[in-house]
């Protein structure tokens, strides 16, 4: 398998899995908003905050309402992390190696991305948005279908998993960082009250809720979310789920270098995680670490990988 | 309602499905006959579901212009040509013996070169020959074939003869919209292509795969194959992932590939370097190896022509093949099949007025506004003239152009090609169309069954090149005895 056609696929699994992740955010948050009081400390600010985008937010605009907030993440093509742009990168990347992959996966992106271009305008308005989001999450949930049981479980289809699962864990490890807000010390009396639904919310967003209710099986609380987000190995989108799969995957490639004992590494710091009783700050501290750590991982699949041939 | 066919005129050239406007040819009989069961609004709703199944496949070429390039939707046009299968048989075995004789006369050039002793063709022709290169002489690619996949351009005159227009050689396109075109059509009128018997065409990358196997320079189980393309800024990007894809081979670029100190190619993959036995080469010979050729070409791979003349990696087509993609040698093709052949040409040539001969260029001078004249070297149709739609000034300018550089330049007669019903604003209008049939060659030779027909889409224009303003058809090669 060819160097950059294996950079490639890693790419287009990320940006896809980041399409996934940004239309099922939004989506859940809006669901949530419509419950919550406006005066609690979770609003739309928040989405922004989760990404690492505040700046790049305020330099396109101020005020972070639903309008601007919902354009910025879905439709804006200046900002890079949009919706619209990780479809587009994807696009790009599965249409440099569609020889690579059945028919169906470039097609799928192919409608996906027109589907999204010219629904752009569309968005202000809040129920064709919640159309627009569940159209690209089926498209999502079919492209990952068809990749599963259409495509070997070879090289190819091995880097895609790989890029699936880093971005993955990424993503899950952001939304653990909203989780942290409940866990402050200072946050308001009106907040307290929402948790279990601000809880709930931060499990749906990684489609978890009833995984959750049927792995816990008692009322929802916050070390139990952390415990099970962080430290579950069976759930798709735990961190701990993602490192088992990202371990696989790296274990299975040519070259693999020193890459397998990094990654146990990895999944020893996030094992030793003790989820009781987490302060904010320690929460914090904790997906800081991470953070960097599947930065450093990525780093490293890219120098032993690709990096001597193009750039991406 | 008014009829689709009203004021469908056939007059001014052959048309390939109508005798008249209410008469079709027996090939189109059956066509006809459901066209007519279709309403107005029904050929619209085809044509958006044809443009919509275009988008979502993603089948786009890339035109070059100003402002970077774009990538276009292919224009399709839903209505079919066909081709009877009796005048198809000999058209393909005209195109076979074409392609035996051009590859002889390859191999002759740069070998013996008995075919220019013999006083058949002048030397000064093949020396000013831009695709003459002598870094092949003295080659011997495998089984003496130079040109392995050859798209040869047809059209019919209205005596509803169909001549060889040119053949090209070096690397043609097109395959993968003649193979989409079908896969459309399917999806259009399901109905009708389950009761008219056509030719199947969809074997052709299993063709391409085998023929290019074929050429592997050293027994081995499974040669390595590789599609070898300028990028995705190029043209034909899309039709280049496409047969890569249908073949299972890899894709790759230039900066994929590396020759090593044992003049073998190699390309980088996560697992190391591995050995490459047939490159299906998408790139001119011009940038194939800029320590022969261009030097600041960075398409290609330095070293390339070293491992091909060591005879470890095969190339398709072989560099120098484009010796005979000239519109000069072109003229000589009916005298390279009596002479390598024995065989008369079953296709007939253009007539053909070489400006390298001076009483050619004489009469090519006094007929420009009648001539069709163009360039000895340029593909998509760039660089010519059409007299009779030319302005007195465009002819002026071309009159010098070609007496500064004659060589460069030959004349033929505009001929009146034939027309198709095309799908205009919601009525059938006759376009000018061609036909490009593609022949492999390696151990075996193959034709497809039919070939890509462009279409002129604007109004009496003959020019039916993608790049400026052309189209294309399903092409359906019908048998009416088993129907």
């Amino acid at each position: 398998m060819l160097s950059r056609s294996a950079e490639r696929l890693y790419w287009l699994a990320r940006y896809m899995e980041r399409t996934e992740n940004t239309a099922k955010l939004v989506s859940v948050h809006m669901n949530l908003l419509m419950d919550l009081p406006k005066d609690v400390e979770m609003g739309w600010q928040q989405l922004i905050s989760i990404n690492g985008q505040s700046s790049s937010f305020s330099d396109h605009t101020k005020l972070a309402n639903e309008r601007n907030v919902t354009r910025f993440l879905l439709a804006d093509t200046s900002h890079s992390g949009s919706l619209i742009s990780s479809l587009n990168a994807a696009r790009e990347n599965i249409r440099t190696t569609r020889e690579l992959l059945p028919d169906e996966a470039w097609q799928q992106v192919n409608e996906m991305y027109l589907f999204a271009k010219s629904n752009l305008d569309s968005l202000t308005n809040r129920s064709s948005r919640v159309q627009f989001l569940n159209e690209i999450l089926k498209g999502c949930q079919g492209y990952n279908g068809l990749l599963s049981s259409y495509m070997s479980h070879h090289h190819p289809y091995r880097f895609i998993r790989l890029g699936k699962n880093i971005e993955r864990a990424d993503m899950t490890s952001r939304i653990l960082d909203l989780a942290s807000l409940l866990l402050s010390e200072s946050r308001s009396a009106n907040l307290r009250q929402y948790e279990t639904l601000l809880w709930m919310n931060i499990l749906s967003s990684l489609n978890a809720l009833l995984m959750y209710r049927q792995h816990v099986r008692s009322r929802i609380d916050g070390d139990d979310v952390l415990n099970f987000l962080l430290l579950d190995k069976k759930l798709p989108r735990s961190i701990g789920c993602c490192l088992i799969e990202i371990y696989d995957c790296i274990n299975e490639l040519p070259n693999h270098d020193s890459l397998p004992s990094k990654t146990a590494e990895l999944q020893a710091y996030v094992d030793a995680i003790d989820t009781h009783q987490t302060t904010q700050l320690q929460l914090r501290m904790i997906l800081d670490e991470l953070q960097n750590q599947l930065n450093e991982l990525h780093q490293q699949i890219v120098s032993n990988w690709f990096l001597k041939i193009t750039p991406q | 309602m008014k009829s689709i066919w009203e004021n469908y005129k056939t007059d001014a050239a052959y048309d390939e499905l109508m005798y008249s406007e209410s008469q079709p040819r027996p090939v189109s009989h059956r066509l006809c006959q459901y066209l007519n069961t279709l309403k107005k609004t029904d050929f619209d709703q085809r044509k958006m579901a044809a443009e919509l199944a275009i988008m979502e496949m993603g089948i786009t070429f890339t035109v070059y212009s100003d402002e970077g390039n774009i990538d276009r939707a292919w224009p399709f046009d839903i209505i079919p040509r066909i081709i009877d299968i009796k005048e198809w048989q000999k058209i393909e075995q005209g195109l076979k013996q074409r392609l035996t004789a051009l590859n002889c006369f390859i191999s002759d050039v740069y070998a013996n070169q008995e075919f220019i002793k013999a006083g058949k063709i002048p030397s000064e022709t093949i020396n000013s020959s831009k695709n003459f290169r002598p870094e092949c002489v003295g080659m011997k690619p495998k089984h003496s074939v130079w040109a392995n996949i050859c798209g040869s351009d047809l059209v019919r005159d209205k005596d509803g003869v169909m001549y060889v227009l040119e053949d090209n050689l070096r690397v043609p396109s097109g395959v993968s919209y003649m193979l989409e075109n079908r896969v459309i059509t399917k999806r259009v009128f399901p109905e009708l292509l389950q009761d008219i018997n056509i030719l199947p065409i969809d074997d052709y990358p299993t063709q391409l795969q085998d023929m290019l196997s074929s050429l592997a320079p050293h027994p081995v189980g499974k040669p390595q194959i590789v599609v070898l393309t300028p990028g995705i800024y190029n043209s034909a990007y899309f039709e280049h992932a496409y047969l890569a894809q249908q073949m299972g081979a890899q894709l790759v670029e230039g900066s994929d590939l590396v020759v090593k100190e044992d003049d073998c190619v190699y390309m980088k993959t996560i697992e190391g370097l591995e050995k490459i036995d047939v490159i299906y080469r998408r790139i001119d010979d011009d940038f194939l190896d800029p320590e022969v050729f261009r030097a600041d070409s960075t398409l290609g791979v330095r070293g390339l022509m070293r491992a091909w003349k060591a005879g470890n990696v095969a190339l398709a087509n072989a560099p120098g093949a484009g010796v005979a993609d000239d519109k000069v040698v072109y003229a000589y093709v009916p005298e390279m099949i009596r002479y390598f052949l024995n065989e008369e040409p079953i296709l007939p040539n253009v007539p053909t007025y070489l400006c390298s001969i001076s009483e050619d260029m004489e009469y090519v001078l006094d007929n420009l506004a009648k001539l069709v004249v163009k360039p000895a070297n340029e593909s998509g149709g760039y660089g010519m003239l059409v007299g009779p739609h030319a302005t007195a000034k465009e002819v002026a300018a071309f009159r010098k152009i070609i007496q500064e550089n004659p060589r460069n330049y030959i004349g033929q007669p505009t001929l009146a090609i034939s027309t198709a019903p095309t799908l205009c604003k919601g009525k059938l209008e006759p376009r000018h169309i061609d036909l490009r049939p593609f022949i492999l060659q390696g151990e075996n030779t193959f034709v497809t069954a039919g070939g890509l027909t462009r279409v002129a889409l604007k109004k009496g224009s003959l020019v039916v090149n993608s790049s400026q303003g052309g189209g294309s058809k399903d092409t359906w090669i019908i048998n009416m005895e088993e129907n």
